[in-house]
């Protein structure tokens, strides 16, 4: 290699090392908040009976806090896998929608590098790219994969930390620790509202997440993301226009 | 549970494939410029449908009133503190901190 070939790939080395640097400090905050839901997830999961074996390999395979919650609460209740496995595509069809938005990005990459992004794809790492997106014009794989590598480690030190210690907390799931994750998103969407489109969105899939959930619940979430979208989607049609 | 390892295997795949879906090159579809803008409305779409229940329907899990609610005095101000401060991690300390601390009081 000559000394240029060096210097060239010192650069990029560098600025992968700068843009991993970033998305560790953007996605911190975020992993640190889902903390308590690891725990909860860790000591739920010894709670109904399984080993911790089994309750780390949950968090290690599945990965999903709200599926893993779900099935837990469904378990312990001596549920049936078919209900297991439906819960799970209901909650995880939100991430449909994120592969979606990725596509375009990701779709010529090696068969290996879309797996990864796609093994790493949570509602925090969606929306850390997204803003990293939003603010240098470009979707940079190594940010994607680094905060998910983040975020994924976070989350499994702490289900660890709930099969060791949730044990000994007495009705852990009646602390409130969902709040944790209420006050993440909340910390992520209002500085993220930008325009009146964005914000209608917000406030109409906020409203109708309460109606819906009153009404068909299991299904509240998927169908009041729909609703913002669609708010948002149509708002936006009219400032065109005006402008 | 004896089905564990079926539940864990099927859960596995199941969320794999939804993160998975629309990456992969078999799937015959092209985004639109409208079904991009649509798909733009995503984030803050899904994060409020999370958290609005949990702010406003939470106390119906712990039993309280719904204004004295540790979530929704929390959560309101929260989201004042989102508007105010850039700091995303300080945003998220000071809410769980004032959640924690009504849970303490009320």
């Amino acid at each position: 290699m000559s000394t240029s070939h060096i210097v060239i790939a010192r650069k990029i080395f560098i600025s992968d090392l700068k843009t991993i640097n970033q998305a560790t400090i953007d996605i911190f905050p975020l992993a640190l908040a889902t903390v308590p839901w690891g725990v909860l997830c860790g000591s739920l999961a010894i709670n109904v009976g399984l080993s911790p074996l089994q309750a780390q390999l949950m968090s290690l395979l599945v990965f999903a806090g709200a599926a893993q919650l779900a099935a837990l609460t469904i378990i312990g209740a001596v549920g049936s896998l078919s209900s297991i496995f439906s819960s799970t595509f209901v909650i995880s069809s939100r991430h449909l929608l994120y592969s979606a938005v990725f596509r375009e990005h990701v779709r010529k990459s090696s068969l290996g590098l879309r797996c990864s992004i796609a093994f790493f794809l949570t509602d925090e790492m969606f929306a850390v790219t997204c803003a990293y997106m939003e603010k240098h014009k470009i979707f940079s794989p190594i940010y994607a994969i680094s905060s998910g590598v983040v975020f994924y480690l976070i989350w499994n030190i702490s289900t660890f930390v709930g099969i060791i210690a949730g044990q000994h907390i007495p009705n852990i799931e009646h602390l409130g620790l969902e709040f944790a994750i209420a006050a993440t998103f909340i910390a992520i969407v209002f500085p993220a509202i930008k325009n009146k489109s964005t914000l209608i969105s917000v406030i109409s899939s906020g409203l109708s997440a309460i109606v819906l959930s009153i009404f068909l619940k299991e299904y509240a979430l998927i169908a009041a993301t729909f609703i913002g979208m669609l708010c948002g989607y149509l708002t936006n049609d009219k400032e065109c226009i005006d402008e | 549970m004896n089905n564990f390892w079926v539940a864990l295997v099927g859960m596995t795949c199941i969320t794999f494939s939804c993160r998975y879906f629309f990456f992969s090159k078999t799937v015959p579809f092209e985004l639109g410029t409208k079904v991009k803008r649509l798909l733009s409305y995503t984030a803050p779409s899904i994060l409020t449908a999370m958290w609005v229940p949990i702010v406003f329907l939470g106390h119906q899990t712990t039993n309280d009133d719904f204004i004295t609610s540790p979530f929704l005095i929390a959560g309101l101000v929260t989201v004042v503190l989102s508007l105010k401060i850039k700091n995303t991690l300080a945003v998220v300390g000071l809410g769980i901190s004032i959640f924690g601390l009504l849970k303490v009081i009320i």
